[in-house]
C-alpha cells in the first residue's frame, strides 16, 4: 500500500482508531495484523520472506542471550544469522546481477557458461527490513539489547508498517522498547503526528512528483535535450529524491507519532552541508549510521593508520551503493563519495580561507562550500538515476555537447513553484522537525499553512503514478 | 474513559470540524480556479455527454470505435449513429463514442444526463471483446477511469483528490500484463463435449507454440499471432462475475428508472475469419455468450439487436487485428438491423 493511495486513507485513520480503542496489552496484535495487511498489498507471497528473516533473527537473538558465556558459540551464532539473513537479500536482489556479471565475464575469456536468470520480483522493502532486522541480533550480541522472547512483539519490530517498507531503519533500543510501552491518547502527538503526514505528502506528491515529470523526459531521451535542461533536470532530480524519500519519511514519522511512537529523523537540511561528510550526517541519517556502527566502526573507523581507514572508508561507501541496488551504477555512486571523502579529509589541513575572518567573509565562504557540495551530490545523483552506464554515458554527452542554452524542456510553472516552496521551506526549516516549527507558529498561520497544503496536494499534485524511488531498494 | 481522554477527543473534534470548513472554501476555490482546466484536459467524455444533452435528441447511441471508423474507400462515410438518425425521420440521434469505451463508462454518461432531457431511447453498443480480460485490464482502461472520477456526482475537490491518491486503476504495465495472464488463466472452460484446453491461456499458447491451425493447415506467423489474438479476446463464458455484466445491470436499473427504452446492440464480429481461424470451438463459445446476453436482457425489458453473425468478412475493413471496424455496407446493416430492432 502505497502513502499516497487512496487505500492507505481509509486504512490509516481505521488502525489509528482501533488502536486507542483496544485495550494495551492487545495492541501489538492490532499493529502486526494491520502492517501484514500493509505488506501484503503490493504481493501477498513476499510475506513468507519476511517471516524466515524474522524467525532467523528472532532465534539468533535468543541462543545469541543464552550463549552470553560461551563467546565463540554466540560469535558463530551471530555470523549464521547474519549469513542467512544477506542470503535471501543476496538471492533475492543480487543474484540476477552476479549471475549477469559471470556471463558477461566468462564471454570475455571465451568460456561458455549459460546465464541462470531467476524471474522474480525484489520484495518491497528487502533491504530496509535486513537491515532493520540485523541490528536486532548484532545489538543482542553486543550486550546492548535483551533478546525479545515475544515472537509477535520482535516481528511488529521488523513489520511495524510506518516504516516497513522504506524505513527509517530503527535500531531495537527505540522501536522494540517503545512496542511495549503503554501509549495513552495524548492531543500533541495526534497533532504533530497528522502535520507530519501533512507535509510528507506536500512533499511526495507535489515537489517530488511533479519534478519527476521533467526528469523522466530528460533521462528517457537526454539527446533531445540541451545542456541548460539537463542541468536542470540533475537539480531538478536532486530535489525530486530529496523531496520523494524526505516525504515518506516524513508521513512515516508522521503515522508512528500518532500512535505514540518516535522514530527517527532520517533528515536535516542535506542540502545545506558544507562538506560531502556533513551531508552524510544529515542525509538518509539512519542508514549512514547504521554503516556507521556495524560496518565502519567494526572495520576500526578512523582509528587506525591513514591507508587503512581510506580502505574502510572506501569499502562503508562502495557497500552502501550496493544497498541501493544491484547495478554498477549504483556502485560506482557510493565508490565516488568514498573517494570524495579521502579527498575532502586530505584537503581539510589546506587553509585556503584562514585570512578571512569577519562574519560577512565567513558567510561568503560557507555559502560557496554549500553550493560546491550541492553541486557534487547534484553531480552523483546522475549517477544514481541513470538507468545502466550507456544512460548515464548520454546523459553526460548530451549536457557536454548539446552546448546551446535554449531550451526545450517545458518546466510547467507548478513545477517552478513547487520547488521555489520547497527550497524555501528547507531554509526556513533549517534542521528543525516541520511539526516542532509549526506548532510555534500562531493559529493562523498554522491554519493557512494547511490550507495551502490541502489544497497545493489536492489540486497541485501529478496526475501521473510516481512509486517511491526508494521502494525500489 | 476519563476527562482528559474526552477533552483530547473534543479538541480534535473541534479541529475536523475546522478542517471540514476548510475544505468546503477549498472546494469553492476549486471550482472556480483549476476545475475547469482538469476537467477539459482529464474529461473528454464530459463534453460528449453534455452535447446531446443540449439538444433535442430523443434517442441516445453509446459506442465505441465501431461507431466512427471508416474505411478509406468509403463513399459513405457516416457513422453508425449516423445512418441510424438518417433512418429514422422525426427522431434525432445523439452520438457519444470514445475509442474502447465500455458498459462501465456507459452507465456514468448515461447518470450525467439531466432529467429535463427528453431522452426516449438508449443504445447500447455490446461489444463481445470488452468482457475479456484484454480489454478489461487494457492500456487504455487507465484513462477511461480517470475520465469516470470526473463523471461522478460529487464536490470538485473530492473528485480530485479521488484523481491525486490514485482512486482508479493505477497498475504499472508488468502489473497490467499480469492481470491479464491471470484473467485468462483464471476461467475454465466448460464446452459440452471433449476440449482439450481448461483455460484460454493454454488454449493460446498452444495455437502460438505451433505453425499450424486446428485444421491441420500449416499458416503464416501473423495468422497465428491472428488466431492468438481471436483466443484472448474471446476465449471466456459470461458469467454474473464478469464485471461489464454488472455494469450492463447497472444500465438495465438506470434506464428502468429514468423510463427510458433501452435496447443492447451486439456487435457483429468477424465469424467468418474467427471460423476459419480459431475453429468451432471459438465459435460456440461466442455464440453461447452473445445468447448469454439475450437471454439475461430479453426477459428484463430490454431489446437486444444481436448482429453477431449480420457482418460478413469482405465488410471488415481491418484484418490483422480483431476489430469491429466496418465499412460502409457493414455499417449500414448493422444501423438497419439496430432500427428495426428499435421499432420493434
Amino acid at each position: 500500500m502505497l502513502f499516497n493511495s487512496i487505500e492507505f486513507l481509509i486504512f490509516f485513520p481505521i488502525v489509528t482508531i482501533l488502536f486507542y480503542l483496544i485495550p494495551n496489552k492487545q495492541r501489538w496484535i492490532l499493529l502486526l495484523g494491520a502492517s501484514c495487511f500493509f505488506y501484503m498489498w503490493f504481493i501477498p507471497k513476499y510475506i513468507l520472506i519476511l517471516l524466515v528473516t524474522i524467525a532467523i533473527d528472532y532465534t539468533a537473538g535468543i541462543l545469541i542471550e543464552e550463549w552470553q558465556d560461551d563467546p565463540s558459540r554466540k560469535k558463530k551464532c551471530l555470523i549464521v544469522s547474519i549469513i542467512s539473513t544477506c542470503l535471501v537479500l543476496f538471492i533475492f536482489k543480487y543474484l540476477n546481477f552476479c549471475s549477469a556479471n559471470f556471463v558477461a565475464l566468462a564471454q570475455h575469456f571465451g568460456w561458455s557458461h549459460p546465464q541462470q536468470i531467476l524471474h522474480i520480483a525484489l520484495p518491497i522493502g528487502l533491504s530496509f527490513h535486513t537491515f532493520q532486522s540485523l541490528s536486532y541480533v548484532i545489538e543482542v550480541y553486543r550486550g546492548n539489547q535483551k533478546a525479545e522472547r515475544h515472537f509477535g512483539y520482535y516481528s511488529l519490530y521488523v513489520m511495524f508498517y510506518p516504516q516497513l517498507v522504506t524505513g527509517p531503519i530503527e535500531r531495537p533500543q527505540n522501536l522494540l522498547r517503545q512496542l511495549h510501552e503503554e501509549k495513552t491518547l495524548q492531543y500533541d502527538n495526534i497533532a504533530n503526528g497528522l502535520r507530519l503526514i501533512l507535509f510528507g505528502l506536500f512533499l511526495k506528491m507535489v515537489v517530488a512528483d511533479n519534478l519527476g515529470v521533467h526528469v523522466d523526459k530528460i533521462y528517457e531521451n537526454p539527446q533531445d535535450f540541451s545542456s541548460l535542461d539537463i542541468t536542470l533536470g540533475m537539480i531538478f532530480y536532486s530535489f525530486q529524491i530529496y523531496g520523494d524519500f524526505f516525504g515518506y519519511s516524513t508521513i512515516a514519522l508522521g503515522c508512528a507519532l500518532c500512535m505514540g511512537f518516535t522514530l527517527i529523523d532520517n533528515f536535516k537540511a542535506p542540502y545545506q552541508a558544507s562538506s560531502v561528510q556533513e551531508f552524510w550526517r544529515r542525509w538518509h541519517i539512519s542508514l549512514s549510521t547504521w554503516f556507521r556502527d556495524y560496518l565502519y566502526i567494526p572495520l576500526g573507523g578512523n582509528r587506525v593508520a591513514i591507508p587503512r581507514w581510506m580502505l574502510n572508508t572506501l569499502i562503508v561507501f562502495t557497500v552502501c551503493g550496493i544497498w541501493h541496488g544491484a547495478n554498477w551504477t549504483f556502485m560506482i555512486w557510493g565508490f565516488a563519495y568514498g573517494v570524495l571523502l579521502i579527498l575532502e579529509r586530505g584537503l581539510r589541513n589546506i587553509h585556503f580561507f584562514d585570512k578571512i575572518q569577519n562574519k560577512t567573509g565567513k558567510r561568503i565562504i560557507q555559502g560557496f562550500n554549500i553550493l560546491k557540495t550541492f553541486a557534487i551530490v547534484t553531480l552523483l545523483w546522475c549517477v544514481f538515476r541513470a538507468t545502466s552506464f550507456g544512460n548515464l554515458r548520454d546523459v553526460l554527452s548530451a549536457w557536454v555537447h548539446n552546448g546551446t542554452l535554449v531550451s526545450q524542456l517545458h518546466v510547467s510553472p507548478i513545477a517552478w513553484i513547487a520547488l521555489a516552496a520547497f527550497v524555501c521551506i528547507d531554509l526556513i526549516l533549517r534542521q528543525q522537525r516541520f511539526d516542532r516549527w509549526c506548532a510555534q507558529r500562531n493559529i493562523y498561520v498554522r491554519w493557512c499553512l494547511y490550507a495551502v497544503m490541502i489544497f497545493s496536494i489536492i489540486v497541485l499534485s501529478s496526475v501521473q503514478q510516481y512509486p517511491f524511488i526508494y521502494f525500489q531498494f | 474513559m476519563t476527562n482528559e481522554t474526552k477533552h483530547i477527543i473534543l479538541q480534535l473534534g473541534r479541529k475536523f470540524l475546522l478542517l471540514a470548513a476548510v475544505l468546503v472554501v477549498l472546494d469553492i476555490v476549486y471550482r472556480f480556479t483549476f476545475y475547469p482546466k482538469d476537467r477539459d484536459e482529464n474529461c473528454t467524455l464530459i463534453p460528449y455527454s453534455m452535447k446531446p444533452v443540449k439538444e433535442n435528441d430523443d434517442i441516445i447511441y453509446l459506442g465505441e470505435s465501431s461507431n466512427h471508423s471508416f474505411c478509406a474507400s468509403d463513399t459513405d462515410q457516416r457513422a453508425i449513429s449516423e445512418m441510424i438518425d438518417d433512418m429514422m425521420p422525426g427522431h434525432k440521434v445523439g452520438k457519444l463514442s470514445k475509442d474502447a469505451c465500455h458498459a462501465g463508462v456507459y452507465y456514468d454518461i448515461l447518470r450525467n444526463i439531466p432529467r429535463k432531457n427528453p431522452v426516449k431511447t438508449v443504445i447500447v453498443t455490446v461489444n463481445l471483446r470488452s468482457f475479456s480480460s484484454e480489454w478489461i485490464y487494457s492500456d487504455l482502461e487507465k484513462p477511461l477511469q480517470k475520465e469516470q472520477i470526473f463523471m461522478k456526482k460529487a464536490p470538485a475537490l473530492y473528485k480530485r483528490m479521488l484523481l491525486a491518491f490514485k482512486a482508479y486503476a493505477h497498475w504499472s504495465e508488468d502489473e497490467r500484463q499480469k492481470l491479464v495472464r491471470e484473467g485468462l488463466e483464471e476461467q475454465t472452460l466448460k464446452l459440452p463435449y471433449y476440449f482439450p484446453y481448461h483455460n484460454a491461456s493454454e488454449w493460446d499458447h498452444a495455437i502460438g507454440s505451433q505453425d499450424h491451425l486446428f485444421n491441420g493447415q500449416k499458416v503464416s506467423m501473423d495468422t497465428i499471432v491472428l488466431t492468438c489474438h481471436y483466443i484472448k479476446d474471446f476465449a471466456y463464458q459470461l458469467d454474473d462475475n464478469n464485471p461489464r455484466i454488472k455494469d450492463l445491470d447497472k444500465i438495465v436499473k438506470l434506464c428502468h428508472r429514468r423510463g427510458w427504452k433501452l435496447v443492447f446492440h451486439i456487435l457483429a464480429d468477424n465469424m467468418d475469419q474467427i471460423k476459419t481461424l480459431a475453429g468451432p470451438d471459438l465459435e460456440f463459445l461466442m455464440k453461447q455468450n452473445a445468447q448469454y446476453i439475450v437471454n439475461r436482457y430479453a426477459p428484463k425489458r430490454v431489446t437486444v439487436v444481436n448482429n453477431q453473425y449480420m457482418v460478413r468478412d469482405r465488410d471488415f475493413f481491418e484484418r490483422e487485428f480483431p476489430t469491429e471496424h466496418y465499412n460502409q455496407t457493414g455499417r449500414r446493416i448493422v444501423a438497419e438491423m439496430v432500427v428495426e430492432g428499435i421499432r420493434d
